[in-house]
């Protein structure tokens, strides 16, 4: 019940609105009470309403608006890509994108697999059926 | 302004066992069961333990304004009383105060309820009146105080005293007992577990002992609370 994810300096957080949707950036000040102060390694430093912000599990450890060489070290340290992509949240908003940018072939191909997998699930459960059965 | 967050803690002693779920807070000791539901307020109640592992209750408010931050207290305060009720008890007492007629009381319903007669020398009288040794068989009369059929009697022959006389009838509220103190003249004592109900129950029978059309500083007649105390003291 009480909060686990906190807004602080170092908060890795993902964009969910605006110009920069989709993009991991980190939170290098506090502004006021409704806005950050973002930074990520291939952005501009600029300022972000908490409104257009979903905190992450992910933490860095970097002083108050870190010079952007510092902001790097930290986040290769930290390993936050790694970290990001191996999460159940990172990992389904891959396969989002992947299945966004499918075309009609990939989709065809995608057909045939899923029919294909439909097809050996179904023979496993009749064999377990018949175990049972018996 | 709002204060990003205050909060504030208080102490759970052992032998009271609590839960909270979704803002209802559920206390359990030896006097029995208690629970309140706080859910008009916007706050965060946690049960953590601190150093040395004792048991506290935690009330945050994120971004709260001034009326918000002192709701936090006043819930505490709500929890603390559901505590002690658990634990100790309440004891409610009140004193009949009169200077001519003495209040006449009755506590009926195996002590759950009180009727108050005589307050003042009060005798109204409401139903119908009938003249004496007047027979007639299978008479059914309503009651003319209530006007509801519900109290339908059946009069074969009624003498003049036997009409309706002024009662005031209190029933307590639930979990609320009432006795008669003995050693201690005209004194009443009610005994509860929640704090809200048995007040509650005092402010009823205080309440029904109002004078009415009468100069309050001089007829100073009624039920009072004297005492606000618990059932078990400690010494």
């Amino acid at each position: 019940m009480p909060f686990k994810r906190y807004v602080e300096i170092g908060r890795v957080a993902l964009v969910n609105y605006g110009k920069e949707y989709g993009r991991l950036v980190v939170i290098v000040d506090v502004i006021d009470q409704n806005r950050a102060l973002i930074d990520a390694p291939d952005m501009v430093r600029s300022q972000m309403n908490f409104k257009r912000l979903s905190l992450t599990d992910i933490k860095i450890e970097i002083n108050r608006v870190p010079k952007k060489k510092a902001l790097i070290e930290a986040m290769e340290k930290a390993d936050v890509k790694n970290k990001w992509e191996k999460s159940s949240w990172g990992r389904r908003l891959i396969v989002q994108q992947r299945r966004a940018a499918l075309n009609d072939f990939d989709r065809f191909k995608l057909m045939l697999a899923k029919i294909k997998r439909g097809g050996l699930i179904r023979q496993e459960l009749a064999k377990l059926k018949k175990e049972n059965a018996a | 302004m709002k204060t990003i967050l205050s909060s504030e803690t208080m102490d759970i002693p052992d032998g009271v066992k609590i839960k909270i779920n979704a803002r209802v807070i559920e206390v359990e000791g030896p006097r029995g069961k208690l629970s309140r539901d706080f859910k008009h307020l916007n706050l965060d109640f946690q049960l953590i333990k601190d150093e040395e592992g004792k048991k506290k209750l935690k009330i945050d408010a994120w971004f709260a304004t001034r009326k918000t931050s002192a709701a936090i207290r006043t819930a505490l305060s709500h929890v603390e009383n559901l505590i002690t009720g658990v634990t100790k008890g309440y004891r409610y007492k009140m004193r009949f105060v009169y200077a001519h007629f003495p209040i006449n009381a009755s506590i009926t319903n195996s002590n759950t309820a009180i009727e108050i007669r005589n307050f003042l020398g009060e005798k109204k009288i409401t139903a119908m009146q009938f003249f004496d040794r007047l027979s007639v068989p299978c008479f059914e009369v309503c009651c003319a105080k209530c006007m509801d059929s519900s109290v339908l009697f059946q009069i074969s022959s009624v003498s003049y005293d036997t009409c309706y006389m002024q009662v005031r009838k209190v029933d307590m509220l639930d979990g609320v007992t009432i006795l008669r103190s003995e050693k201690v003249k005209d004194e009443l004592v009610l005994d509860g577990n929640d704090i809200e109900l048995v007040s509650r129950s005092a402010a009823l029978i205080n309440q029904k002992c109002h004078v009415k059309n009468k100069d309050i500083r001089k007829f100073l007649d009624g039920i009072y609370v004297s005492e606000k105390g618990t059932v078990v003291v400690e010494e």
